[in-house]
C-alpha cells in the first residue's frame, strides 16, 4: 500500500482507467449535430453558473439598490463588465442553442420513437432557458427591465386557466412592485437553476436510454470512439464557444439605461429580447379584438396552444414526416419576418 | 410452502413495501406542498387609499404627472382649459405606463402604440378597453386622487 504512488491511489478509486480501456470503448455517431450542440449548451450553462455566482456576490435584489449595484458591477469592480457580458451572452446563446437543437431534431426526425421523452425534456430545457433570460433581464431594474416585467407578466396572465395565478405568483401581488423584483430574483437564482439541473440530468439519462435502445441503428452510420476522439472534438467545440462568448462580452457595448421609475412613462421603442420579437410584432399590429376576444388574450391563448402542440409533437407525428418539417420551416420564416417587422 | 409459493409471497411483500414507500413519499410531499404553496400566495391587502398629486397652483396647465396610488401608477392631467383628469396609467393592453401628449391632445402608450382620448377611451392601436378612471378632488388647494 505504502509503496504505491498517490496518483495510483486516486486512480483506483475513481476508475479513471476505465475511460480509455478497451472493454468500455463506447462509440458515438461522428456527424450528429445535436451531440455537439448539446455540448455547446452544457458548456454555456457552466459559464452561466460560474459568471452568475460571481454576479450574485455583488448584486442587490432590493429595488432601491438593484440598479445601482448593477451599475457598480459594470463600472467599478475589476472585470465586472466582462463577467456581466459573459453572463448575458452565454445566456442568449444558450437559448439560441437549445432552440436550434429542437429545429435540428425536427429536420432529422429525431423526436420519433424511442426518443419522444428526449424531445419533451428538450422542449422543457429550452423553456427554462427562456425563463432564465426573461427573469435575468428584469434584475438590473432599469426602466426597460421594469416595462418587460410589466408586459411579460401580463402576457403570462393570458395563459388560459392558470394564467391569473401565475401572474400573481410572478408579480407577488397584482401590481409590479419591489416585491416583484425579489420574487423574480428568487426564481432566477434558486428555482430555475435547480429545475434546469434536474432537467439536464433527465435529458442525458433519456438520451442514453434511447441510444441503448437503438444501438443497432448506429452500425450503418459513421462512428468514432467517445474517448479520445469524441472528447477531443467536444473540448475543441467548448474552446470555440468560450472564444465567441468572451469576444461578444468584450466588444459589444451594452448601455445599462435609466433606473426604473414606476411614475415615468414607458420608454418609446421598448422592445423585448430577440426571441420575443415575433410576439412583440403581433401584439403591436393586432386589432383590439380578434374573434371577439381581446387581441393580447387571443395571442396569449394561441401561443399556449402552439407550445402544447410543440411538447406533444412526438405523439402527433409518430414518423417524423416531411409535413412537420415543412410547417416548422414556414413558422421559422414567419417568425423571422415578424422579428424584422418588430425592429421597425 | 413450496418454492413457488415462497417466491410469490416474496414478490407480494416487495410490491406491498414498494407501494408503501411511494404512498408515504406522496403523502409527505402533499403535506409539505400545502403550507409551501399557501406561503407563496401573495397577501391581497388592499386598503383603498388616496394620494396627493401636489398643490393646484404648482400644476401648470397642459401638463401631466404620474403618481403612485396603492402601488399603482396614476396619470393626472391638467387640460389646457385648466380642468383636471386622472386615469390609471396602466395601459389596458399589456400594462405599460401611458403618457399624456399635449401637442396631439391624447394619451399614448409607447410600447405597442396604443392611443387613448382625453376622456380615457381607447381610440386606436391594440388596446380594447378604456383607461380606468380615477377621481380627482381639490381639498384646500391640494389635489387628492382616489379610485372612483
Amino acid at each position: 500500500m505504502n509503496s504505491r504512488r498517490p496518483s495510483q491511489w486516486v486512480t483506483e478509486r475513481l476508475s479513471w482507467w476505465r475511460l480509455g480501456s478497451v472493454e468500455s470503448q463506447q462509440r458515438m455517431p461522428a456527424r450528429n449535430p445535436n451531440a455537439y450542440l448539446g455540448v455547446v449548451a452544457l458548456f454555456l450553462f457552466g459559464l452561466q453558473v460560474a459568471s452568475g455566482v460571481l454576479l450574485l456576490m455583488h448584486y442587490q435584489s432590493n429595488s432601491e439598490h438593484a440598479y445601482e449595484s448593477v451599475a457598480r458591477i459594470a463600472g467599478e469592480y475589476p472585470y465586472g463588465d466582462l463577467v456581466r457580458g459573459v453572463h448575458f451572452f452565454s445566456g442568449q446563446l444558450l437559448v439560441a442553442t437549445l432552440l436550434l437543437q429542437l429545429v435540428v431534431s425536427v429536420f432529422r426526425g429525431a423526436f420519433t420513437a424511442p426518443r419522444e421523452l428526449v424531445w419533451v425534456s428538450g422542449v422543457i430545457l429550452a423553456s427554462i432557458a427562456v425563463a432564465f433570460a426573461f427573469t435575468g433581464s428584469v434584475l438590473p431594474w432599469t426602466n426597460g427591465a421594469y416595462v418587460q416585467a410589466r408586459v411579460g407578466s401580463q402576457m403570462v396572465g393570458y395563459v388560459p386557466i392558470i394564467g391569473p395565478t401565475l401572474l400573481r405568483l410572478l408579480r407577488c401581488g397584482d401590481e409590479v412592485t419591489s416585491m416583484t423584483l425579489q420574487q423574480v430574483y428568487g426564481f432566477h437564482i434558486a428555482v430555475l437553476p435547480a429545475v434546469f439541473t434536474f432537467a439536464v440530468a433527465l435529458h442525458f439519462y433519456l438520451t442514453g436510454a434511447a441510444n441503448r435502445a437503438t444501438v443497432k441503428s448506429l452500425e450503418g452510420a459513421r462512428t468514432i470512439p467517445v474517448y479520445p476522439d469524441g472528447v477531443v472534438r467536444m473540448a475543441a467545440v467548448a474552446v470555440g464557444v468560450l472564444v465567441i462568448v468572451i469576444s461578444l462580452a468584450t466588444f459589444v457595448q451594452r448601455p445599462l439605461g435609466n433606473p426604473a421609475d414606476p411614475a415615468a412613462a414607458s420608454p418609446a421603442l421598448a422592445r423585448p429580447a430577440w426571441f420575443f420579437l415575433p410576439v412583440h410584432a403581433l401584439l403591436r399590429s393586432a386589432p383590439p379584438t380578434l374573434l371577439g376576444v381581446e387581441s393580447a388574450r387571443f395571442i396569449g391563448g394561441a401561443l399556449t396552444g402552439l407550445y402544447v402542440l410543440a411538447v406533444a409533437l412526438p405523439f402527433i407525428d409518430k414518423r417524423g414526416s416531411r409535413v412537420t418539417s415543412g410547417i416548422i420551416s414556414g413558422l421559422l420564416v414567419i417568425a423571422a419576418l415578424l422579428a424584422i417587422h418588430a425592429l421597425n | 410452502m413450496t418454492d413457488d409459493e415462497k417466491s410469490k409471497a416474496g414478490s407480494q411483500r416487495r410490491d406491498f413495501l414498494g407501494m408503501a414507500i411511494v404512498g408515504t413519499a406522496a403523502a409527505l410531499g402533499a403535506t409539505a406542498a400545502v403550507p409551501g404553496l399557501a406561503f407563496l400566495r401573495p397577501s391581497s391587502r388592499r386598503i383603498p387609499g388616496s394620494a396627493s398629486a401636489g398643490r393646484v397652483q404648482d400644476f401648470p396647465v397642459g401638463t401631466s404627472r404620474t403618481i403612485l396610488l396603492d402601488d399603482k401608477p396614476v396619470l393626472v392631467i391638467r387640460l389646457p382649459d385648466g380642468e383636471f383628469k386622472a386615469f390609471s396609467a396602466v395601459c389596458t393592453h399589456l400594462g405599460c405606463i401611458v403618457q399624456y401628449s399635449q401637442e396631439r391632445s391624447r394619451i399614448e402608450c409607447p410600447c405597442h402604440r396604443g392611443v387613448f382620448a382625453l376622456d380615457g377611451h381607447n381610440v386606436s392601436g391594440p388596446p380594447a378597453k378604456p383607461l380606468e378612471p380615477v377621481k380627482v378632488e381639490i381639498e384646500s388647494g391640494t389635489l387628492i386622487v382616489r379610485y372612483a
